[in-house]
């Protein structure tokens, strides 16, 4: 019986694999660009965790997307530090893990879907150099300094285009 | 839980959703989260749009072998489930009241730490050092004390871990946010009734360059250290 459970998890595994392995990847070349080995290893890691944490997975929560997108953020910061290409004594687990494995608290399906729909359409609409940094900070993982000097603007500049960003895709409750 | 007024800025949540925030800011927005409901669904929303950005990318297709590797890596997770018993390992319930992302430094809690003595009213206890060699220390100002007006030589991130301050822009509680840059001029006093403990991360001085700046550097670095 457990074997056929097995069976069966595997397969649809392996779907999940063919859909998100090339995104996990796509993910880690935005950052390393031309890093195949690097690439193959974070997608690996990250669908290890799904493997694993697929269990206290609660659909309910958040959506498969949204917590594979946090595993591989995750995933990422671990691999550079552990790789010595981003220096700091503070052990990042700690300070992401929780978040992930935590109640949202008060969070709907159907919240959830309206919000995607509205980001995957402001998206599209978004002003060029808005769209840019978003890029920066969210794909290639760089800090409003390392940004700010790669597109040699000022750093307020950096950040109220994200301010100006997070507006337009009313991401955000306002306060 | 109270509702906090002080939250990070919109694009310091977003930089930390994102994970290129440096660890140390990430450390004080990671505590002010525990304390703030809003923050939190803010955050699992700026989730979602990290979500929506990886899709929109290219996907780049691994090779052929990445499966199989992933699926010995599972059978060998199987066939170890199925040989071993599950360890529970004992948690430290001692240090459940502080925040979970300082356990990697405090073990047991705010008590036995060996403070260091700043002055009359203020001790500071070093956790360690980010890139860029920011520095992360907790800072406990006795009750109704205060650590003078000054101003700070590079940005400073302050998260209330316990007990609240006062200073001229406002009234600060556990669990508040705040940021002050170089320009600001503070006087923060803690409340009578008990200890402040706040962490806080230092950015490390700019260096000034020119004649005056080289002279003024040495003054610097002794606020600094
Ligand atoms: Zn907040």
């Amino acid at each position: 019986m457990t074997r056929i459970a097995t069976h069966s998890d595997k397969a649809a595994f392996s779907t999940l694999f063919d859909h998100y392995a090339p995104l996990i990847r796509a993910y880690s070349l935005a950052r390393e660009p031309g890093a195949n080995l690097v690439a193959d290893e974070l997608a690996q890691e990250v669908l290890i965790r799904v493997w694993l944490k697929a269990g206290s997975y609660n659909a309910q929560l958040s959506n498969i997307n949204t917590w594979i997108f946090t595993l591989a953020r995750n995933c990422r910061i671990d691999y550079f530090r552990r790789n010595g290409r981003y220096i700091s004594d503070i052990d990042p687990t700690e300070i992401f893990n929780n978040i992930e494995d935590d109640d949202p608290g008060p969070f709907q399906q159907v919240h959830q879907d309206r919000l995607a729909k509205n980001i995957k359409s402001g998206l599209s609409k978004l002003p060029r150099e808005q769209a840019e940094i978003l890029t920066k900070v969210y794909l290639e993982g760089k800090s409003h300094q390392q940004t700010s000097t790669e597109l040699k603007l000022p750093l307020g500049t950096v950040k109220s285009r994200v301010r100006l960003a997070l507006r337009k895709l009313q991401v955000l409750i306002l306060r | 839980m109270e509702t906090l007024k002080n939250h990070p800025k919109d694009e310091l949540l977003a930089a930390y959703a994102a994970g290129s925030l440096p660890l140390s800011q990430a450390l004080c927005i990671s505590v002010h989260l525990e304390h703030c409901t809003e923050c939190t669904q803010n955050l699992h929303q700026l989730h979602q749009l990290g979500s929506e950005l990886m899709l929109s990318l290219q996907p780049a297709k691994p090779s052929p072998k990445l499966k199989d590797k992933l699926f010995d890596q599972i059978d060998q997770i199987l066939i170890n489930a199925a040989t071993t018993e599950k360890v529970t390992l004992p948690t430290n319930e001692a240090n459940h009241s502080l925040p979970r992302c300082l356990h990697q430094f405090i073990k047991t809690g705010y008590e036995d730490i060996s403070w260091k003595r700043l002055s009359s009213d203020i001790y500071s206890y070093e956790l360690c050092r980010d890139q860029n060699n920011a520095k992360v220390e907790l800072l406990r100002i006795k009750p109704g004390g205060t650590s003078g007006t000054h101003t700070h030589m590079g940005d400073e991130y302050t998260v209330i871990l316990e007990g609240s301050f006062s200073d001229e822009s406002g009234f600060y509680q556990q669990g508040d946010f705040l940021v002050k840059n170089s320009l600001d001029k503070h006087t923060p006093v803690a409340t009578i009734d008990k200890d402040c403990i706040c962490l806080a991360v230092t950015e490390a001085p700019i260096q000034l360059t020119g004649f005056f700046g080289r002279m003024l550097n040495p003054l610097i670095r002794r606020s600094y250290a």
